[in-house]
């Protein structure tokens, strides 16, 4: 075996290193950003009451039935919270996310205390369909901090079915 | 006159029966037990339609590795045995994915939308994998690997990976949805989950064709060809599984098809090369150079190099494909061109540039090989011969001639010749870098079928 292609391997076994270093830098930019969305010792310790998930009437905007974790998709349904379950100076969102994580309905941000007259969060149908998207639906309610959510205080899931 | 019963190996450090296998059977006992605890704990635990069918999917993941374990092994066997194996692995994979397309039907995708539209999104995706894997294969210009092992890496990457992934994307995905913000932070974990999971399953399928098949196995251009094999496989499943699920989403809304064909356009089209493809060929990459290395840790170092650098490919598209604008205009379509080339492409061109390079060191090599052969007078190969086999172009011309005077027969024959021709350089250049197990005996008995293959052409 000649000297040059031993070189030849090396060139080949470096410069994969070094595709593998750019690799690691970003591994570490991921992680970086998810501690910066995901910061450590955010647990308040407090918890947001969810009264249940219902059917909702849009017309007289109001919840029917009982609490569910299935409808659907020709049904609209939405989130009810108990806002005083939450410290009252508390900065704090709710929202409804879709399967694809794109937020379908959200109340706030504001205080805890603000938001009290608006303890039914709906999930809006998209821009465009007639009926709400089928699959999972998260909702939570968020505590921000510097506009950023940062601790979940309660969170329930909802199936919509594809049929 | 060599006194010993035991044929001498190239490696004199290498046994007959090489380790590898052993490591091989070790690392599918692994996956198997994973494979058990993870979906009875999603059967348990999530009791939903992917728990379901990852527990009768088991079946299907041990059949298909089994049936592709005893079908690549077949060939090291001789003629008479080799039939018989070959019945029994094509029985096992059959079965196996026969089972496997029920539990994606019944359980995933009847629910959904229904086992025509699953069929009908698998015809579409046919073509355009099976350009990829051509396209693939054809880019090992000097020494092409044969189509079965190509098919049977594909196979991995559709079947056994994706099974893989299912169980364990599910318990992640589950375990962040209940413990992280939705959001960025959420979006990085998954991105985190795809990119780890999902390499980390098309590669095992990669280093066990290595383990299993290492003579069919030669350097960094081949494992960048089974790499990207078993991504485009992986994508194939992948693209019917988004197609139908989309379809079912928006079929009510009366753009199924639209949705469907979008996703077919994105994973078929745009993204056949630029993903799962160009993912998978980096750790094809790594073992390809680790297999011609010497030290244990450079090895060790380039596999989990080719590792590293497709998960973090794939995590990058996952994590930040969104912050590229794509507007709802006619230029959004421009834009989503420009994401992919902007995202994937740096990571495709340098898959590239190992390929050529390889390529290129390759093609020396095999060259001075040639040289050598036909110097040593055997008859093998041809000091004439040997420009037209160092050139692809010159052995397609040689084979057209053949075909303009024998017809397909002749292109067949010289074509064979060829190959046996590029085998025997290939042996001595592995054999020259002590990087062979099989005994000295193996290169004469190449050297025989090649003088047996020309005295057929001739004929």
């Amino acid at each position: 075996m000649s000297a040059v292609t031993y070189d030849q391997l090396r060139v080949l076994y470096r410069t994969l290193l070094v595709f593998a270093t750019v690799g690691v830098v970003i591994l570490a930019i991921g992680l970086v950003e998810f501690a910066y969305f995901e910061p450590l010792g955010q647990s308040s310790g407090t918890r947001a009451h969810i009264a249940g998930v219902y059917e909702y009437n849009p017309s007289t905007q109001q919840t029917v039935g009982p609490d569910r974790s299935e409808f659907s998709r020709t049904e609209v349904f939405a989130a009810v919270i108990d806002w005083s379950s939450l410290p009252s100076n508390l900065i704090v969102d709710a929202r409804w996310y879709d399967s694809f994580g794109s937020v379908e309905g959200h109340v706030g941000p504001g205080r805890a205390a603000d938001l009290a007259q608006q303890s039914i969060v709906p999930v809006e149908v998209p821009e465009g369909h007639r009926f709400v998207l089928p699959g999972r639906y998260t909702f939570v309610v968020e505590r921000l901090k510097d506009d950023v959510p940062v601790e979940v205080l309660g969170r329930r899931f909802v199936v919509v079915d594809r049929s | 006159m060599i006194a010993t019963t035991t044929p001498p190996a190239a490696d004199p450090r290498s046994t007959l029966r090489p380790g590898r296998y052993r490591i091989a059977l070790a690392l599918a006992a692994l996956v198997i037990v994973l494979l058990v605890a993870s979906s009875i704990l999603n059967y348990l635990y999530l009791d939903s339609i992917p728990g379901r069918a990852s527990l009768y999917g088991l079946l299907a993941v041990a059949l298909i590795a089994l049936g592709t374990f005893i079908l690549v092994r077949a060939f090291d066997r001789d003629r008479a045995t080799r039939r018989k194996h070959l019945i029994r692995a094509s029985v096992l994979i059959g079965l196996g994915a026969l089972l496997w397309l029920l539990v994606i039907d019944v359980f995933l995708f009847t629910q959904s939308a229904g086992p025509a539209v699953a069929a009908i999104c698998a015809l579409w995706c046919l073509p355009t994998t099976a350009f990829g894997l051509f396209v693939v294969r054809r880019m090992d210009r000097n020494h092409k690997e044969p189509w079965r092992l190509v098919l049977v890496a594909a196979a991995w990457g559709a079947i056994v990976a994706t099974s893989l992934v299912i169980w364990g994307e599910t318990l992640w995905e589950s375990s962040a949805q209940h413990a992280l913000v939705p959001g960025p932070g959420l979006d990085t974990s998954l991105a985190f989950m795809a990119g780890i999971l999902e390499e980390l399953a098309k590669g095992l399928a990669v280093l066990l064709l290595f383990l299993v098949m290492r003579n069919e196995f030669d350097d960094v251009v081949d494992g960048i060809v089974y790499g990207a094999a078993v991504g485009l496989g992986f994508n194939f499943l992948e693209s019917i599984s988004y197609m139908t699920n989309l379809y079912s989403i928006f079929s009510v809304e009366g753009y199924g098809w639209i949705a469907a064909g979008i996703q077919w356009y994105g994973r078929q089209v745009l993204g056949l090369f630029f993903g799962h493809a160009t993912y998978t060929a980096f750790i094809g990459a790594g073992v390809g150079i680790a297999r011609q290395l010497k030290s244990r840790r450079q090895q060790a170092l380039a596999i989990v190099a080719g590792f590293i650098i497709a998960i973090a490919g794939h995590f990058s598209w996952d994590a930040w494909a969104t912050i590229f604008p794509i507007q709802s205009t006619v230029f959004g379509l421009v834009e989503i061109h420009l994401r992919t080339l902007v995202m994937t492409g740096p990571f495709t061109a340098a898959v590239l540039a190992l390929l050529l390079f390889g390529i290129r060191y390759e093609g020396q090599n095999l060259l001075d090989q040639m040289r050598k052969e036909a110097a040593t007078g055997y008859g093998a190969i041809l000091p004439e011969e040997v420009p037209i086999l160092a050139s692809p172009w010159q052995r397609l011309r040689q084979r057209m001639q053949a075909l303009s005077r024998q017809g397909v027969r002749g292109y067949l024959r010289v074509s064979r010749l060829q190959t046996a021709q590029l085998d025997l350089a290939m042996e001595r250049w592995h054999r020259e870098r002590k990087e062979i197990d099989d005994p000295l005996e193996a290169e004469q008995q190449l050297r025989n079928r090649v003088m047996h293959i020309r005295h057929w052409v001739a004929a």
